[in-house]
C-alpha cells in the first residue's frame, strides 16, 4: 500500500477542498485589510475564542449539532441523494422528545432514552415520507424533502405556541423538562453525552462506508447510479433506507437540543443557528466522506463560535465567518463545474489534466 | 528541371506533442495530396486523434509545422482551421436535433438578407450542394428525426457549405450499415475526384482497403508505415498497427449446444415487438443489426432494467419475465452492457471497486461485511487472469484505456460463471490486439458450457463468434441464419431491412 501514500498526500494538498478553504481564508484576509482590521489578530481571535479554555466547551456543543446534521446530510449524499428537509426532521425530533420528556410516566433516565428514540423515530418516519414521495409519486427527493420541511417546522411552532406552551411565559416555548430528564453533561459545561452519541454515529458511518457491502453499494450509487442499478442495487430501497437513517440523525440532533440546555423546546431555537445548512456545507466540503465530514464539521463549529469571540474582542463583526463559509461554498461549487469540459478546451494550459484524455485518443 | 510539383493539400512536419508521461505524437510527418483519400490508422492511443486535434487547431503542438497548400499556418482554434479550408466530421455529430437540415447546414455561416437569416436561400443552397455531390437529403427535415447515415450527410454538407477543401472524418462508419458505408465512400470518392481532399481516421481495415488511396499508420505516436493502398493488404496494415502478425477475422469453431438456457417468447417492450429467441448452453447466439433497431431495448429487458410489456422470458426453465435485475443475477445471469462508461463501470471508482461489483454480496462478503482485503485480492486475481493493464488496483477505472476497461468489465462478468451471459458490443472502440483476447474469452466461456447472447454491430464479430445469427430490424427479428448461411451479403441486406423471407429458426 505504500505506493499509494505519496499521491494521496499530494492529492489532498492539491484537492479543491484545500484550495477552497485557503482561498476563503485569503479572501477573508483581504476583506479584513479592506476594512482596516488586522487579519492576523482577527484570525487568532477566532482560534483562541473557539479553542481556548473559555470557548472549547461552546465549540463542542455547537459541534455536536453541526456534526449530527452533517452526518444526516452526508449519508444520503454519499449515494448522490440530497436531503434538504433536515430542519423539519430535526424540529419534529425535538418536539417529539419534548412531549416524551414532559409526559412519559417512566423514571427519568429511561425517559431520556425514550425521548431520544422517539425523536429519532419521528425524524426517520418524516424523512421516509419524502423518500416515498420520490419512489411512489416521482416527486424529486430534493423537492419533496424541502417542501415537507415547512409544514413540520410550522407544526412544531404551533405546538410550542399553543397546546404545549409554558403557562405564564411570554416566550413560545414548552415547559422545562422535569428534573433529571436531561442528557448528562461533562462537568459544568454545556457539552453533553449527545456529543458521544453523534461521534458514535460518525464511527458507525465510517465502518459502514469502509467495511460493508451496503456501504459499497452506497458509494457506487453515488459515483454512478446507472452502474449500481445495472448490477442490481435496488435504488428505491436504498433511497428509503438512507433517508430513514438521515431523518433519524436529524431527529436525534433535535432531541439532543431539547434534552440539553435550555431543557425545553423553544420555537426557532433549533433552526435559527442554521445547523442544517452548516451541516450540508460540511458534508459537501468533505464529499460526504466519513472522516472528512467530522473534520469539516469541527472546522465550521470553530468558525461559528470563534466568530462570536472575534466580534467581542476585535471590531470585526462575526458576519465575517459567514462570509468565509460562503466563499468556501462558492469555490467548492465552482469545483463541481470544473471537470473535463472546462479543461478540454484549453488543454495546453492545464497539462496535468491531459493524461486521461490520451486514454480516449 | 522537372515541372514544379503541386503543393500538397496538407503537410505536417515533425509534429511532436507531449503529455505528462506520454509522447502522444513523436515527430510525425504526414503529407496528403490534393484529390486524395488518405487513411490515418492506428490503435487507440496511437496518436491519431491528437494529430488531428493539432491539425484542426484544437491543440497546439510542442514542435513541428503545418502547411496547407504550401503555406505555413498556425491555428489558434478550429475556426482558423475552417477559414483555411479544413473541415472535420467528429465521431459524435455536432448538430442541433430540433432544427432543420437547412438550418444546421448554414449555421454560423448563414446567408443573410436585411440582416436576417434568408431561409429560402439556405434551402436553395442545401439543395444545390446536395445535388452537386449526390448527398440527397430533405432540407426541411428535422435533424433529430433523420437516421444516422443522413445526419452524417448533413455534417458533410455543413463543411461543404463553408467551403472546406479538406475534409477530416473521424471514424465515420462506426454507426453506419454496410450499405450506408458504401454510399458514404461513393460520396467521398466523388469529392476527391473534384479535387477535394479527404483524411479518414479509422481502425476499420476493410473500408480503408476499399476506399482510400494511401495509408499512414501510427503506433505509439510515431509513423510506422506509409503504404499505397493498392499495393498493401489487410494483414500488412494490421501488423503495422499492432507491431505483430494478427490473425484477422478469425472464425471460431462452432460450439456444441446443450439444454435450453434462455427462452424468450413473444417479448414486447419499448421498440421491441414479438421477439422470440432461444439460447442453449454451449452456444453463442448473435444478434446483428444497425444500432437503434431495438437490440439495446431487448437486452435491457432481458437484464431486468426495462419492464416487459408482454411475452415471457425464462432462464433455465424458471419464469423471470418480471424479475428484478437483482433476482435475475441471482438466478444466473451476467451482463456486459454496451456503454462501458455510463453503465458498465463507475469511472471515478477504483479498478478494485469496479471489479467487485456484483461479487460484493456473494463471494467477497460474509454477513454483510466486505473486507477491503478481499476486494483487493479479488481484483488481483481478475487483473492477472484477464490481463488487465492497470498501474495498480487502486487507480480509478477512468485511467484505463478503452480496451483495458472492457477487459475489466468482461472479466468481472465472466467471473460470475453465470449460465447466461448477455454481451453488447464487446469490442467497440477496442484495439485489434485486445479484440482477439476478448473473443477468445467469450468462446472459452461458451465452451465451458455457458449460453451467450451477443449483440454486435460488427458483422465480422458476429460471423466469427456466433453459432446462430438473428437479425433485428425495426424491433423485430427479421431473419435467422446458421453459422454457414451467415455471409456478409445476406446479413448486410437483412440489416438494411431487405430480408425477404426469414429462414426458419434452427432450434
Amino acid at each position: 500500500m505504500t505506493h499509494t501514500h505519496i499521491p494521496r498526500i499530494s492529492g489532498v494538498l492539491r484537492s479543491p477542498i484545500t484550495f477552497s478553504v485557503l482561498a476563503g481564508l485569503v479572501i477573508g484576509a483581504l476583506f479584513l485589510v479592506g476594512t482596516g482590521a488586522d487579519p492576523l489578530t482577527a484570525y487568532s481571535a477566532v482560534l483562541t475564542g473557539s479553542l481556548g479554555a473559555d470557548g472549547i466547551g461552546s465549540t463542542l456543543s455547537t459541534g455536536t449539532s453541526v456534526l449530527g446534521m452533517a452526518l444526516a446530510l452526508a449519508i444520503p449524499l454519499r449515494a448522490g441523494l440530497i436531503n434538504l428537509g433536515g430542519d423539519g426532521q430535526m424540529v419534529l425530533g425535538g418536539i417529539t422528545a419534548a412531549v416524551t420528556g414532559l409526559y412519559s410516566p417512566l423514571p427519568a433516565p429511561l425517559t431520556v432514552v425514550l425521548a431520544l428514540l422517539a425523536g429519532m423515530a419521528v425524524g426517520a418516519a418524516y424523512a421516509a415520507l419524502a423518500a416515498l414521495c420520490e419512489n411512489r409519486l416521482g416527486v424529486p427527493l430534493l423537492v419533496s424533502s424541502l417542501l415537507l420541511s415547512y409544514p413540520a417546522v410550522s407544526l412544531a411552532s404551533y405546538l410550542a405556541r399553543y397546546p404545549l406552551k409554558e403557562p405564564g411565559s411570554s416566550l413560545p416555548q414548552t415547559r422545562a423538562m422535569p428534573d433529571g430528564v436531561a442528557l448528562p453533561a461533562f462537568g459544568d459545561s454545556t457539552v453533553t453525552i449527545g456529543l458521544i452519541l453523534v461521534v458514535l454515529a460518525a464511527a458507525a458511518y465510517w465502518f459502514t462506508d469502509k467495511r460493508t457491502a451496503f456501504g459499497y453499494e452506497i458509494r457506487m450509487t453515488g459515483l454512478n447510479s446507472r452502474f449500481a442499478a445495472y448490477a442490481g442495487v435496488e435504488r428505491r430501497g436504498l433511497t428509503l433506507k438512507l433517508m430513514s437513517v438521515s431523518g433519524a440523525l436529524a431527529g436525534l440532533v433535535g432531541a439532543i437540543g431539547v434534552l440539553s440546555f435550555p431543557y425545553r423546546f423553544v420555537d426557532g431555537s433549533l433552526t435559527a443557528p442554521g445547523y442544517t445548512w452548516t451541516g450540508l456545507t460540511a458534508a459537501l466540503l468533505a464529499a460526504a466522506a466519513p472522516l472528512g465530514t467530522v473534520i469539516a464539521s469541527f472546522f465550521f463549529a470553530v468558525l461559528a463560535v470563534g466568530g462570536l469571540a472575534m466580534e467581542r474582542t476585535t471590531e470585526v463583526p462575526r458576519e465575517l465567518t459567514q462570509v468565509l463559509q460562503a466563499i468556501v461554498i462558492v469555490f467548492l461549487a465552482a469545483r463541481l463545474r470544473f471537470p473535463s469540459g472546462w479543461f478540454r478546451r484549453r488543454p495546453q494550459e492545464n497539462p496535468q489534466e491531459s493524461p486521461q484524455e490520451i486514454g480516449a485518443v | 528541371m522537372t515541372p514544379q510539383p503541386v503543393d500538397p493539400a496538407v503537410e505536417l512536419r515533425g509534429i511532436t506533442k507531449r503529455f505528462p508521461g506520454t509522447l502522444a505524437n513523436d515527430s510525425v510527418d504526414l503529407t496528403v495530396q490534393r484529390g486524395e483519400i488518405h487513411a490515418l490508422m492506428g490503435e487507440n492511443g496511437a496518436g491519431k486523434s491528437t494529430l488531428m486535434s493539432i491539425l484542426y487547431g484544437m491543440e497546439r503542438a510542442d514542435a513541428g509545422s503545418i502547411r496547407i497548400d504550401g503555406r505555413e499556418v498556425t491555428f489558434g482554434d478550429p475556426s482558423a482551421a475552417m477559414a483555411a479550408g479544413l473541415g472535420m466530421v467528429h465521431q459524435s455529430f455536432k448538430l442541433f436535433d430540433s432544427l432543420t437540415v437547412a438550418e444546421n447546414v448554414v449555421y454560423a455561416a448563414e446567408p443573410r438578407r436585411f440582416g436576417l437569416v434568408d431561409r429560402a436561400a439556405a434551402r436553395r443552397r442545401v439543395r444545390e450542394l446536395a445535388e452537386e455531390h449526390g448527398l440527397a437529403v430533405d432540407p426541411d427535415a428535422r435533424v433529430g428525426e433523420l437516421p444516422v447515415g443522413l445526419r452524417q450527410r448533413v455534417e458533410i454538407l455543413k463543411l461543404l457549405h463553408r467551403g472546406a477543401r479538406t475534409l477530416i472524418l473521424d471514424e465515420p462508419t462506426a454507426v453506419l450499415t454496410p450499405a450506408e458505408a458504401d454510399a458514404l465512400f461513393a460520396v467521398l470518392k466523388s469529392l476527391a475526384a473534384q479535387g477535394r481532399t479527404v483524411i479518414l481516421v479509422t481502425h476499420k481495415l476493410r473500408e480503408v482497403l476499399e476506399g482510400s488511396d494511401n495509408v499512414t499508420v501510427l503506433r505509439d505516436g510515431r509513423v510506422v508505415a506509409r503504404l499505397v493502398t493498392a499495393e498493401t493488404s489487410a494483414d500488412e496494415i494490421a501488423a503495422a498497427m499492432t507491431g505483430r502478425a494478427v490473425e484477422l477475422d478469425r472464425v471460431h469453431a462452432p460450439g456444441t449446444p446443450g439444454d435450453v438456457v434462455l427462452d424468450v417468447r413473444d417479448l414486447t417492450t419499448d421498440a421491441v415487438h414479438d421477439v422470440g429467441i432461444t439460447v442453449h448452453a454451449g452456444e453463442i447466439v448473435g444478434i446483428a443489426g444497425v444500432a437503434g433497431n431495438g437490440q439495446s431495448e431487448l437486452i435491457e429487458a432481458l437484464a431486468g432494467l426495462r419492464p416487459v410489456a408482454s411475452g415471457q422470458v425464462s432462464l433455465k426453465g424458471r419464469d423471470i419475465t418480471h424479475a428484478s435485475a437483482t433476482e435475475r443475477r441471482a438466478q444466473g445471469l451476467a451482463y456486459v452492457p454496451e456503454d462501458r462508461h455510463a453503465v458498465g463501470t463507475a469511472p471515478a471508482a477504483s479498478v478494485a471497486e469496479n471489479l467487485a461489483m456484483g461479487h460484493h454480496r456473494t463471494s467477497l462478503s460474509s454477513k454483510g461485511l466486505l473486507p477491503p482485503a478481499s476486494v483487493r485480492a479479488h481484483a488481483g486475481r481478475l487483473i492477472e487472469r484477464f490481463g488487465i493493464k492497470a498501474a495498480n488496483p487502486e487507480v480509478p477505472a477512468s485511467a484505463l484505456s478503452g480496451g483495458n476497461l472492457q477487459k475489466l468489465l468482461i472479466g468481472r462478468e465472466l467471473a460470475h460463471e453465470a449460465p447466461l451471459l448477455l454481451v453488447e458490443q464487446p469490442t467497440r472502440g477496442v484495439d485489434i490486439g485486445a479484440i482477439q483476447n476478448i473473443h477468445d474469452q467469450i468462446v472459452a466461456y461458451r465452451d465451458a458450457g455457458h449460453a451467450v447472447l451477443l449483440v454486435s454491430a460488427e458483422l465480422s464479430e458476429i460471423r466469427g463468434l456466433a453459432d446462430r445469427v438473428l437479425v433485428m430490424y425495426e424491433g423485430r427479428v427479421t431473419a435467422t441464419y446458421t453459422k454457414d448461411e451467415a455471409d456478409e451479403r445476406a446479413l448486410g441486406l437483412a440489416m438494411a431491412g431487405g430480408a425477404v423471407a426469414p429462414t426458419e429458426a434452427v432450434d
